[in-house]
């Protein structure tokens, strides 16, 4: 990190806003268009997420919002300290249209890319049918996902004031 | 006879889903099978009865990583049945979102998928450990092919803003002008990856192909020629069912094409680049002969320094059209709908991909026929694969997993797009 007293953070929501639930990522980051501070970058991916992996070295923190394979609980938050942990790879990394963020993140830290911390919130999904809308369970997820990646900056922002320095 | 079963349950690192099948029976490969069990996705049935103009963007779900070819050879089809020919600047971006695809297309299959098999190496995140270098050239070309994807399509994936007649928007110099620093890198990156990959440790394979893609008077062919092949066919792509068809095998949910008198046949870069090496700029075609790929080659294994090659081509290309471009009054030719069959043939990164509509009066399709590469190249891919595993069966069954999924690979397979397809089983007996 350049300035100490200042990270640069980055959200990023990813997902496929027609593909129901798959569009949990991106919903979050709609609720938070409005509501981060001025210096923290919302970035959105539809698509090719291996295309920003390389811009992921001008932060020091990155939190990441997708959603998750179906586990019994739709609308389930789950955290994950990626920069730690490795997490589990999407079930179908043998297509080559399947960089997915696992894949993303375990690339960008063989490069040395990934910030420390990055941060994984990952919703279980119920439906991922094409041109489903996000169900109700998931949807009610979305602002709770919100408040926790505010209260998270608010977290790394003060853990990197001056008087922590 | 003893028998002996090699498997690859499920094929990575190429597209889709399938599976490989060897049978080994004594000292003789007697059966090589490219099972393709990705279910058959109808997009014929569900294009009739619908409108022209929805085709572009229906046919773009047919792949993720080549959506431009199907949308210029159906916006090709529709313009061929209803009489109307788009030329000038619009027929020059039509070329250079092409080029876009083809540069993310071929950067991402040579060194993210393709390159791990020539370094030993399991994956593209394993091998950015020991080539961090290559791996982020590799990105900056695909974020380079994205970026005239998303200018010139609206988004890089699916795009959105193709249309029959031209474009529902042109871009301005200054938007296409943003592109040219980033393309001036990736041409210089294109050219190490060639020196890069034409040092690789290439199996000693040649095989007889017969070399089919499009040939342009003046043109590295991307939208427009006639169909040719290294023996005798030299046809309009009208004329593509006199020579070629469609068979069903029991194996593979996608149809298998041959040719109707020679049998298999090869599509994609090698046969691109050994029917078309005179339309290549100098300078790409010195570097070729710098790295010792001759104008002619029948390795399938070098396919991938043809397409790194063809990267190159495509920065030159995309530049050249840049730099000569003025936009054009009207971002599309009007088109009045009329009754009538097209037919439609462009270049996507894996070889020919044909098109043929039938049209009622008003414009609304009657019959749909795609033939994507992958389905045409199957038949050549179950070949090499028979010659490849025919070399090694003295080798221990993981040895011949390995090189036949290498062999598969060569073709940069889109086993999404052939089942409108990988695990390898070796049985030996």
């Amino acid at each position: 990190m350049n300035d100490p007293a200042h990270r640069r953070i980055a959200v990023l929501g990813i997902g496929n806003v027609d593909r129901g639930d798959d569009a949990v990522g991106v919903g979050v980051a709609h609720r938070l268009a409005r509501r981060l501070p001025s210096d923290v970058a919302l970035l959105v991916c539809n698509g090719d997420i291996l295309g920003l992996v390389e811009d992921w070295a001008k932060y020091d923190a990155l939190i990441c919002v997708d959603a998750a394979a179906p586990m019994g609980t739709p609308g389930r938050i789950h955290r994950l300290d990626a920069a730690q942990d490795e997490l589990p790879p999407c079930p179908s990394l043998a297509s080559s249209h399947a960089f997915g963020l696992a894949e993303a993140i375990a690339l960008a830290r063989e490069l040395g890319v990934l910030p420390n911390p990055t941060i994984v919130y990952a919703i279980e999904g119920a439906c991922f049918d094409a041109g489903g809308a996000i169900t109700p369970k998931v949807a009610a997820a979305l602002d709770a996902t919100a408040e926790r990646i505010i209260t998270e900056i608010g977290r790394m922002n003060s853990l990197a004031a001056p008087a922590e320095t | 006879m003893p028998t002996k079963t090699i498997n690859v349950d499920y094929l990575a690192r190429v597209e889709g889903e399938g599976a490989l099948d060897i049978e080994i029976t004594g000292d003789a490969v007697t059966s090589a099978q490219l099972r393709i069990f990705e279910p058959p996705r109808f997009f014929e049935a569900f294009l009739r009865g619908r409108g022209y103009a929805e085709t572009p963007d229906i046919v773009a779900r047919i792949c993720g990583i080549c959506p431009i070819a199907y949308q210029m050879s159906v916006v090709h089809a529709i313009e061929d049945a209803f009489g109307t020919k788009v030329d000038g600047q619009l027929r020059a971006l039509r070329r250079l979102i092409y080029c876009g695809e083809w540069i993310e297309s071929h950067a991402l299959h040579v060194v993210m998928l393709h390159a791990p098999d020539f370094l030993g190496l399991p994956d593209a995140i394993r091998m950015a450990r020991d080539h961090g270098d290559l791996v982020r050239s590799a990105l900056a070309l695909k974020k380079a092919g994205n970026d005239i994807m998303r200018l010139l399509g609206g988004r890089e994936i699916h795009p959105v803003n193709v249309k029959p007649g031209g474009f529902h928007r042109v871009p301005s110099r200054a938007e296409l002008q943003t592109l040219v620093e980033r393309l001036e890198n990736a041409r210089n990156i294109a050219t190490d990856l060639v020196r890069w990959v034409a040092t690789f440790p290439f199996p000693d394979l040649e095989r007889d192909y017969e070399f089919v893609a499009l040939r342009h008077e003046n043109e590295y062919p991307l939208n427009e020629g006639r169909l040719v092949s290294s023996c005798d066919i030299d046809i309009d792509i009208a004329d593509y069912e006199s020579e070629f068809e469609e068979r069903h095998v029991p194996h593979s949910t996608a149809l298998h094409s041959l040719l109707k008198r020679r049998g298999a046949y090869l599509v994609g870069p090698l046969a691109r680049y050994a029917l078309n090496f005179d339309r290549l700029p100098s300078t790409v075609q010195a570097l070729a002969e710098e790295v010792g790929l001759d104008r002619i080659c029948r390795n399938p294994f070098k396919s991938i320094v043809v397409r790194a090659i063809e990267i190159l081509f495509a920065c030159e290309e995309a530049l050249r059209i840049i730099t000569a471009y003025e936009p054009p009054a009207e971002a599309a030719v009007p088109l009045v709908p009329r009754a009538g069959t097209g037919f439609g043939c462009t270049e996507a990164p894996r070889g020919i991909c044909w098109h043929r509509y039938e049209f009622a009066e008003d414009g609304t399709i009657a019959r749909a026929r795609i033939v994507p590469p992958t389905s045409q190249n199957q038949p050549s891919i179950e070949a090499d694969l028979a010659v490849v595993a025919g070399s090694l069966l003295d080798q221990p069954d993981e040895v011949i997993r390995a090189r036949c999924e290498q062999t598969i690979r060569n073709y940069d397979p889109c086993i999404s797009c052939s089942t409108h397809f990988l695990k390898l089983t070796v049985h030996r007996s």
